[in-house]
């Protein structure tokens, strides 16, 4: 790109702007006030002749900044798509005409308004640069799957299948994981009746004759490094050698253990060897490989068998698991047809509260009891060992019958899934003591030469060398889930996708499902690596941070309060950013206190100088000024809605769309309190347990610096409520020019800020 | 058997086993998915007869309840409107199911004995088979002349003919009552081909359903 | 609009709702050359006609923004809407498909002023709020329509409205004279992602669906809900306006049905529980729930949220399947049916019935595409038969959201391991 900049406005007439607004004030406001070089008005900027007259300017005139007054910067985009420019918005339709009356009383007003958006328009333009995106950041294509069960193999597998080389590490002797210890799988086709075929053996065979891919076994991850395109991994074989891979991206597939069922003595569990856990019935199943199911006391084909679902799950109590796993009502019935299909005469009875079977499952489940599987809705109390057999004691909560009881020769208890998901890097202090605690005691125990206590410590699964921690962070209850409904692969680790039940409990076949696309992302993250695009949500963006580490002073907020730990520090404790780790959401410049962070298109300097562009009436004007700074996500699309319906807001407000309210710099606040503004609001999402914010920290961060705020308005001796913190929700369409009124009128009666004219 | 083996013994199979074996349609039974929509469409639901309506009782069977199902009066309140079967999500035949499962308490006599539609599908029967068509003078002669206890009664047989005198007076005017029914009445034309036919039938379904030796054990 | 570059490198993505919006957008951000079509005159499909998401109370239109704004970014994806297949021809690698391209008769010059629709008088049902309401017939189909772009509706073409509607317009862009269009686009690989819609509650002749107004299904009971919807938000019911304060919700409403569908629907449980909320919300003090259901299939980490509406006290959980619904003189819905825990018979009046509808395949009983296989429910199966189409979000299976999102992801690989395939072939 050219290094010689020129800056070009173009002020539309089109829908009703004309009309409404002196457009040719604008355009000399361009002109004088925002120094833009070139200036024209268009009718219709937006149709080919407006969009060849800007394309023109570019190729014969040397237009490289464009600066459009028209429609919002959500809406023409096709039309105003100038890729290779750096382009700024003067939003003066949805932003001013739609939503203020057409009167003659409001016309100033409304004018007055359009050109603080113009002021603003050419302000940022002049502060942007176009990105160029840095390509130097890795280019390497070969995937890393930890974890060698069905969902690791499945994505190892896709991933091949796309191109893409592969390793494939796993920690014990073979691939397989959980997938090779089962007799059978439910099934995945029509008719949905009988148990089928694994088809992990046939998944093994073609890994082993796949020269793509190369596996290691009895391995682990013993350090990762460097970013999306350019991690270097060293793997831990156990002999003690390391083999190091160059990685372009990785999917953890670590897996599950199912829950101890030691923890659930009152269903009989460890007092009769014939109560089992799911695997253990599957290990029986692969015994008896087809012939009779024999009970572990003594060898006696079964006879009847009761299956316990939810055994320590859905638990309110908090003792044990409080999810449902999913998959295991139809394990259980899956299980049931093991002993109807070899002995019909057998009684499998499942006692179920809610028995789960979604899609086609039902099929299933219908198949169950056409082959005589008995379902009965029961809570089951306890287990427990009657001489050979066990006897469930329930209460049946369709006859509500509290002392309903089944004698059984075997019980098994449908556990839940426990993901492995490595170290919880977000632990607090007080579950760490809780863990120390633990580790002590049994070590005591241990020592004392009592009862050997069992305690797991949590073991790194990916040993990150990042400032964050080693591991993804994880989501609830351990799994590595993403919190998002609508982008369910999002990690907070660029480039590393998790998948299958460390993720989220599942059964093989949304593992498998799960797998291929996390195998699609992986592959879409190093492809965007090395192109220097970033990955979701602002994908595609070319734009990355730059430090100016000469400013810095190393106090670390930036590496602290990345949502996505792609900044670490160098051995001289100067924060490193790994570039392809960033996700452009500007949380890092928010928090800079000495603002030596910033974006070629997006800085502190882009949004402040667009809040010193705007004009500051006097104090007597009777024309208070209130900064809003909305998400650009949801409360900028929903004040654009809410122009749609021409909802009206006050002329007082000048809005300027952030790409989070974690990018907010406080700097902001302070300049425009300082300038004159009498009031600032803020729009972000929601935070909190169930956050709407994409940047998942992003408005939680920036909420928590500007809660500090009071201290500097106290210091301007200023009301607290001259700075508002609003959590917004894009369908606040009707909601917030209410609230945006509301607080005009707070402020109209609070008085005129007393710092205007400085 | 202790209390305790007893009460386990409930959950056993055996009870749906033999109501599968035994009873038309009973291998339905274990298809049903306890929803219940069969007894919110019973018309008849409300009245207190249905002690157990059709979803409880398919649990109870499955419950191993032997005793409670088959003395139950509850089967004997279906008045084949098929309302449940039309909208049973899982197609069970329910009130096939209730039919046979009557039936069956029937055949073993554990059936409530002054159930009255048991009492009045005896009465037909009996009458039906006779002369191979229902003689409807005797039929309700028959019915009137019972108290609640199934005793005979000629006092309320009396008050209960007059309470229908205009019903029968019309059904005589119409030409749809014959009163010289009484002596003997309308057989139909081949009386031992009726009864031919019957004995095969009763063979046929004692071939098909050997009465269990006992009740819940097999 | 008839110069749509493609090839057979080229992904075609049939369905512009969030499944195939993901599948697009995926492949395009791996590289990938995408055609997008949709029915409907704007992207966003089923998902942007819900109020909030379980189990976060999130808004779709949240996700749909960010969706929009990847494909705003995106060269690489080129969107049709208006656009159906009628045939598709060929094999892995090198499909042909044949798209029907209906009359919008608006041009790209629409500035989504809204002139047109001040000037015509014809109002017609509006089918984003599933035709509770009514609409000018020259409409953008939604606050969040993409492309952004006025429609007018073929009724009001050849009548005086529409001359106004095109006298209203400063821009030229109303074009009367559109025709209905057929082109051929090239593909190496097909995503099927078409969706699904709600089981015709009218068939579940029992709940009286269409003989009682107040008896209503979920997905038309999330426009009521919706500040966008017809009653801006409040849940009025449509008998005579009156504010819905005593809710019934019955599950299974065709889903789990051998009359009707075979399958669960897995999502309407979770849909029903989160819709409890939106009557919490508008009445903290006096709102009432109840929830006729046969299993509560809160699935994962939704139990959660199950258990937090279980230990709400406005809610009541009845396990049982209604039987029928009459309607009391006052216009109230009557629930009739047993509660199956314990045999408790009920009658029970209420202001509103939500039905909870199943989840039918839109891709059910369509001809194209011409080798699936599908299940007994008319999923498409995945099955190498299948060739280089693949089935997407719910036209794969009865999905939530975020399993629709990753079923599309997956979907988006296996459509890249073909045009892959075909780009080395070439090279």
């Amino acid at each position: 790109m050219a290094e010689e900049k020129k800056f070009a406005a173009y002020i539309c007439k089109g829908c009703g702007l004309g009309e409404r607004l002196d457009a040719d004030k604008l355009a000399g406001i361009a002109q004088k006030e925002g120094k833009m070089q070139v200036v024209r008005q268009h009718d219709f900027l937006c149709n080919a002749d407006g969009v060849a007259m800007i394309k023109n300017d570019v190729a014969n005139e040397g237009v490289t900044h464009i600066m459009i007054a028209a429609c919002s910067r959500r809406a023409k985009t096709e039309a105003f798509y100038f890729p290779n420019n750096a382009v700024a918005r003067a939003n003066l339709r949805e932003g001013v005409i739609w939503i203020r009356p057409d009167t003659e009383e409001a016309r100033e007003t409304t004018q007055d308004m359009a050109e603080d958006y113009v002021r603003m328009g050419c302000a940022e333009v002049k502060a942007m640069t176009a990105p160029g995106g840095n390509v130097n950041t890795g280019s390497n294509r070969t995937l890393l799957v930890v974890g060698g069960g069905l969902t690791g193999m499945t994505a190892a597998l896709e991933a091949s299948k796309t191109g893409y080389p592969v390793v494939l590490v796993e920690k014990s002797g073979a691939l397989g994981g959980w997938a090779a210890r089962l007799w059978k799988r439910i099934p995945v086709h029509e008719p949905f009746k009988a148990p089928a075929d694994t088809g992990v053996a046939d998944m093994v065979a073609q890994i082993a004759a796949d020269p793509n891919i190369k596996v290691y076994l009895n391995s682990t991850i013993a350090k990762t490094d460097g970013a999306p395109g350019r991690f270097v991994v060293q793997i831990a074989t156990e002999s003690g050698a390391v083999s190091t891979e160059d990685i372009g991206s990785i999917i953890q597939a670590t897996g599950f253990e199912l829950y101890d069922a030691n923890k659930l003595p009152h269903l009989g569990y460890g007092k009769s060897p014939n109560v089992v856990d799911q695997a253990g019935l599957e290990a029986l199943a692969k015994a008896a490989n087809g012939g009779p199911i024999l009970r572990p006391s003594d060898g006696k084909p079964v006879q009847s068998v009761a299956f316990v679902q939810c055994a320590g799950q859905r638990d309110a109590s908090g003792e044990h698991l409080p999810y449902c796993s999913g998959y295991c009502c139809n394990t259980s019935i899956k299980q049931a047809m093991y002993f109807k299909d070899s002995n019909p005469a057998i009684d499998t009875t499942v006692i179920y509260t809610d028995l789960r079977t979604p899609g086609n499952g039902e099929d299933f489940y219908r198949s169950a009891q056409e082959k005589g599987v008995i379902f009965t809705k029961g809570k089951v109390a306890t287990v427990a060992p009657n001489g050979g057999s066990c006897m469930v004691n329930f209460h049946d909560l369709i006859l509500d019958d509290q002392n309903a009881q089944i004698e059984a020769d075997l019980v098994v208890l449908a556990t839940g899934q426990v993901p492995n998901s490595g170290v919880n890097i977000d632990m607090s202090a007080e579950e760490k003591a809780d863990e120390a605690a633990a580790e002590a005691a049994a070590a005591e125990a241990t020592a004392s030469g009592a009862e050997p206590v069992q305690f797991s410590k949590k073991v790194s699964v990916l040993n990150l060398t990042y400032r964050q921690g080693p591991d993804i962070p994880q989501f609830k209850y351990g799994f590595t889930d993403s919190h998002f409904i609508c982008f369910p692969y999002e990690t907070r680790r660029t480039g590393i996708y998790t998948a299958g039940p460390v993720r989220r409990p599942m059964d093989m076949v949304q593992a498998r499902e799960d797998a291929t696309g996390a195998a699609l992302k992986a592959i879409q993250a190093l492809e965007n690596a090395q192109l220097g695009r970033a990955a979701h949500p602002r994908s595609g963006d070319l734009s990355f941070p730059k430090v100016r580490l000469e400013g810095c002073t190393q106090c670390k907020r930036c590496t602290v309060e990345c949502p996505f730990g792609a900044i670490d520090e160098d051995e001289k404790r100067f924060p490193l950013f790994n570039e392809s780790r960033c996700r452009r959401c500007g949380t890092c410049m928010g928090a800079c206190p000495v603002r030596v962070i910033s974006f070629e298109n997006y800085s502190v300097d882009t949004v402040g100088s667009q809040i010193k562009a705007v004009d500051i009436p006097d104090e007597f004007s009777e024309k208070p000024r209130i900064l809003i700074l909305a998400c650009e996500n949801d409360a900028y699309p929903a004040l654009d809605m809410a122009a749609m319906k021409r909802n009206e807001y006050s002329a007082f407000v000048r809005v300027v769309p952030v790409r989070c309210l974690g990018s907010v710099n406080t700097i902001w606040i302070t300049d425009a309190l300082n300038a004159g503004y009498d009031g600032v609001m803020l729009m972000g999402c929601k935070h909190g347990e169930d956050y709407q914010c994409h940047f998942v920290k992003g408005s939680e961060l920036g909420r928590y610096r500007l809660s500090k705020v009071g201290d500097t308005l106290k210091n301007m001796n200023l009301e607290t409520d001259r700075v508002k913190d609003l959590e917004v929700a894009i369908t606040d369409i009707d909601n917030l020019p209410r609230i945006i009124n509301e607080y005009a009128q707070q402020i109209v009666d609070m008085g005129m800020s007393p710092f205007k004219g400085f | 058997m202790s209390a305790n083996q007893e009460m386990a013994a409930k959950y056993k199979n055996s009870f749906l086993k033999e109501v599968e074996d035994q009873v038309e349609m009973g291998e339905w039974v274990k298809m049903c998915m306890q929803c219940g929509v069969c007894s919110g469409s019973c018309p008849t639901n409300f009245h207190p007869g249905w002690e157990h309506p059709p979803q409880e009782i398919f649990m109870m069977i499955r419950a191993g309840k032997r005793e409670e199902v088959l003395t139950s009066p509850s089967m004997w309140m279906c008045t084949s409107c098929y309302n449940c079967i039309v909208r049973c999500p899982r197609k069970l035949p329910i009130t096939h199911i209730m039919h046979g499962l009557a039936n069956y308490a029937h055949r073993l006599g554990v059936a409530p004995k002054n159930q009255p539609t048991r009492a009045f599908s005896t009465l037909f029967w009996s009458n039906a088979i006779a002369t191979g068509r229902v003689n409807e003078l005797k039929l309700s002669m028959g019915l009137y002349f019972k108290d609640a206890e199934g005793k005979i009664n000629i006092g309320e047989g009396i008050k209960k003919g007059l309470a229908m005198k205009d019903v029968a007076l019309g059904l005589l005017k119409a030409r749809r009552l014959n009163p010289f029914e009484i002596f003997g009445g309308h057989k139909c034309k081949d009386q031992k081909g009726i009864a031919a036919m019957l004995k095969k039938a009763r063979e046929l379904e004692d071939k098909r359903k050997a009465l269990p030796q006992s009740g819940a054990s097999r | 609009m008839t110069d749509v570059v493609a090839t057979n490198e080229t992904i075609l993505v049939v369905g512009g709702g969030i499944s195939g919006m993901t599948a697009a957008l995926e492949a395009a951000e791996t590289g990938k050359q995408v055609v997008l079509l949709e029915k409907n005159p704007a992207l966003g499909g089923r998902t942007s006609q819900l109020y909030r998401y379980f189990p976060k109370m999130c808004h779709p239109t949240c996700g749909l923004e960010i969706n929009l704004r990847r494909l705003k970014a995106n060269p690489r994806v080129r969107v049709l809407t208006q656009a159906e297949v009628t045939g598709i021809t060929g094999s892995a690698g090198d499909y042909t498909a044949t798209v029907k391209l209906a009359p919008r008769y608006v041009n790209e010059n629409c500035t989504a002023c809204g002139a047109c629709a001040d000037a015509v008088k014809t109002e017609v049902d509006n089918p984003f709020n599933y035709n509770l309401g009514k609409m000018k017939a020259a409409y953008i189909p939604s606050a969040m329509a993409y492309p952004q772009r006025y429609v007018l509706h073929p009724s009001i073409i050849g009548t005086a409205d529409a001359e106004a509607a095109k006298a209203a317009c400063k821009y030229g862009a109303i074009d009367l004279d559109q025709k209905e269009e057929t082109i051929e686009i090239k593909a190496g690989a097909v995503v099927w992602a078409t969706g699904w819609q709600p089981y015709d509650a009218a068939k579940i002749q029992p709940y009286g669906y269409g003989r009682y107004k107040n008896v209503i299904t979920s997905v038309e009971f999330e426009r009521l809900a919706d500040p966008h919807g017809p009653t801006g938000g409040r849940i009025l019911r449509p008998s005579d306006g009156k504010e819905a304060k005593n809710i019934a919700f019955i599950q299974c409403a065709g889903s789990r049905d051998e009359n009707h569908l075979r399958h669960c629907s897995r999502i309407c449980c979770m849909a029903s529980l989160k819709q409890t909320h939106y009557v919490r919300e508008q009445h903290p003090e006096d709102g009432k729930s109840t929830i006729y259901y046969i299993d509560i299939r809160a699935i994962d980490r939704f139990e959660d949220f199950y258990q937090k509406v279980q230990a709400d006290p406005s809610v009541t959980f009845v396990k049982s399947k209604v039987a029928r619904i009459s309607e009391d003189e006052n216009g109230n819905p009557v629930c009739w049916g047993v509660n199956t825990e314990g045999y408790k018979r009920y009658s029970n009046p209420h202001d509103l019935v939500v039905l909870a509808v199943g989840m039918e395949p839109s891709v059910k009983g369509v001809a194209i595409p011409a080798n699936v296989v599908f299940d007994s429910s008319g999923f498409i199966e995945a099955d190498p038969a299948n060739g280089g189409v693949f089935g997407a979000g719910c036209a794969s299976n009865a999905l939530d959201v975020n399993r629709a999102v990753q079923s599309a992801t997956a979907a988006a690989l296996r459509a890249i391991q073909v045009v892959n395939k075909v780009a080395r072939a070439e090279v």
